[in-house]
């Protein structure tokens, strides 16, 4: 892990340049939530389970989390993102049902760059745990295929703030792109009973993107009705490996809506930036 | 329409890149659902996954090239079905199985080219006049010789230690055990594993497992060795003289119990030879929708030899039934080989 990490804090430390360590004790750093509900459309494939191309429904719940960071707030964003989903897809003939569960967690730091008042870039890398299973109840021996990866990558953000009449809007565009890591399979024919018996060799492979590709990125449009902004935009997902002479293929593309909030956490111990009034 | 756009933008990307990373992989060409495509399918998927092909000299290529005249656009499907049965039957394996709405295809030849030689209720009435026990999928009881009796009918029954401590623990003062298998068609390994744990003392070596590394017919994993331990302390286990009685319907998981146990010194087995099926199956299915299973990860015994064609009894200690017969001469020989 302590190899895979290294590249990536060499990214950051590049994109943060020769600019002197800053505190950010005396400042104010809002934190950006973003909490949505999807649902739309899934395609999922696996070898290891049927050689069919199963189709059916996705849904999701997703939490994203923006801040400048502690260490050069003026220039980095740190951000922080759990998504859950579900699908229930089924076979071209309809007889048969596939489910997919998957459970990803993401954390990152980009370089931030505003660009105009109204557009800001950023870019960077980040470190993403993903766990789930694939489940086709209809095979005996062979019912899951389990999903695991640790990988960094690149991520990035576009914001552009503009208005439609008085409505005030935001459009944010956020991708993630794994590129290195390590990820799970077994062997072509192996059986998940081998593996409790012991036999736990070759489980684990270093991902790149010859053999694990994902790509997993969110068209938003923030609409500031109030100081809570509906959220409404598009994400997609994909989640392909090819290993063992094995492919396993996820894609989703889903609607979303949620909403976004903008808060300020203080320390009691450390005096605020701006008049409180507490509530207690 | 901006949505739109990045959902065509996410998917074409994503080909893409699936297409550069896929070759050599598993993919299969895109099968329709039409006699030809399921039938290729079938074919495809068996060569591909199937584990017994050199063992049992089964010409692949050569059964294909035999049916595949066969399949015809006008055919129904159930006439599309009955070749696919009959194709795949050329595997001589009971663990190959074809399921459609309406039929199961199986190769029985395992069990139907012997008689009958097992009735339950022969030894529910004659040996325990209908006075026995029963928990967790067993019979149990006491033989008039003080040798304790169970009779497990499929390990697709979970056994439970909670149910197999009271058993063991009734049976306890009795002087031997047999336990019988007969007509016994598998299940679940993880049962074997639970029933064995509680006939040896120490962590053993009872077999070997290995699986397919790759779509050629000789593409095997090392076989990884198989090791069970001893039930934790404070179950009970049994140390005495076991007879495991098997006959000729002791298939799959039963047979791989009857491997095991073989090997474990204070144990013997009676009656015929178990019907085999030692190959685990893994299942597939085809474009109409079709599940299709088959043998795909070889078992061995202890000492390295398959058991998919079935497993001897112990030396002297054959025994058959004759069609008809009111008594049970494989029990009265597993009673004479505890007692004598």
């Amino acid at each position: 892990m302590k190899k895979l990490l290294t590249p990536l804090l060499i990214v950051i430390a590049a994109l943060i340049g020769g600019t002197g360590v800053c505190r950010a004790d005396d400042e104010a750093r809002p934190v950006v939530s973003s909490y949505t509900l999807g649902v739309g459309s899934a395609s999922l494939t696996d070898t290891y389970l049927t050689p069919l191309h199963y189709r059916g429904t996705t849904w999701q719940a997703d939490y994203r989390r923006l801040q400048a960071a502690p260490f050069h707030p003026e220039k980095l964003t740190m951000k922080l993102g759990v998504n859950l989903d579900v699908a229930q897809t089924h076979n071209p003939a309809g007889n048969a049902t596939m489910w997919e569960a998957m459970l990803t967690a993401d954390w990152g730091v980009m370089r931030r760059w505003s660009l105009l008042p109204t557009l800001t870039l950023a870019i960077g890398g980040e470190v993403r745990l993903q766990g789930g299973a694939f489940y086709n109840a209809r095979n005996g021996n062979n019912p899951a295929s389990a999903k695991a990866a640790a990988t960094i990558g690149l991520t990035g953000l576009a914001s552009y703030t503009f208005r439609i009449g008085r409505l005030p809007i935001r459009a944010v565009y956020q991708p993630s792109l794994p590129a290195l890591g390590a990820f799970f399979s077994p062997e072509y024919g192996q059986l998940y009973y081998e593996i409790y018996l012991g036999e736990r060799r070759g489980l684990a492979h270093c991902a790149w993107w010859g053999n694990y590709f994902a790509l997993d990125h969110l068209l938003a449009f923030d609409l500031q009705l109030g100081r809570t902004q509906l959220r409404l935009g598009y994400q997609g997902r994909y989640l392909s490996t090819h290993v063992n002479r094995l492919s396993s293929t996820a894609s989703a593309n889903l609607f979303v809506i949620g909403i976004t909030t903008e808060w300020l956490s203080l320390s009691p111990r450390k005096p605020s930036p701006i008049p409180l009034i507490h509530a207690y | 329409m901006l949505t739109k756009h990045f959902a065509r933008l996410t998917c074409e990307l994503a080909a893409t890149l699936t297409l550069a990373a896929c070759a050599g992989d598993d993919a299969m060409p895109d099968w329709a659902d039409t006699p030809a495509d399921n039938f290729d399918a079938l074919w495809t998927i068996v060569d591909r996954r199937y584990c017994f092909f050199d063992r049992k000299d089964v010409d692949w290529q050569a059964v294909y090239d035999s049916y595949r005249p066969r399949i015809s656009d006008e055919m129904t499907r159930e006439e599309l079905f009955d070749v696919c049965a009959e194709m795949l039957d050329e595997l001589r394996d009971g663990h190959v199985n074809l399921v459609s709405g309406f039929n199961t295809s199986a190769y029985r030849e395992w069990w139907s080219g012997y008689p009958e030689d097992f009735s339950l209720r022969v030894i529910q009435e004659k040996y325990f006049n209908f006075n026995y026990r029963q928990a967790s999928g067993m019979i149990y009881g006491f033989l008039p010789q003080n040798i304790g009796y169970i009779y497990y009918s499929t390990f697709s029954q979970t056994v439970g230690d909670g149910n197999l401590d009271n058993i063991l623990y009734y049976l306890s003062t009795a002087d031997g055990l047999i336990f019988d298998v007969r007509n016994n068609g598998g299940g679940e390994l993880t049962n074997v594993e639970t029933l064995v744990s509680r006939f040896i003392d120490r962590p053993t070596l009872v077999g070997y497992i290995s699986h397919k590394t790759g779509p050629g017919h000789s593409d095997f994993s090392a076989p990884y060795e198989i090791i069970y331990r001893p039930a934790s302390e404070g179950r009970q286990r049994w140390g005495k003289p076991v007879v495991v009685l098997a006959n000729h319907s002791t298939y799959s998981a039963a047979n791989n119990f009857v491997a095991v146990m073989k090997n474990l010194p204070q144990v013997k087995i009676a009656g015929a030879p178990t019907g085999g099926g030692a190959g685990i199956p893994f299942s597939s299915e085809l474009p109409c929708g079709w599940s299709i299973r088959m043998s795909s990860a070889p078992m061995l015994d202890a000492l390295g030899r398959s058991t998919e064609e079935g497993v001897a009894p112990s030396p002297g200690c054959e025994a058959t039934i004759p069609p008809g017969a009111t008594d049970d001469p494989i029990l009265d020989l597993a009673v004479r080989l505890l007692t004598e």
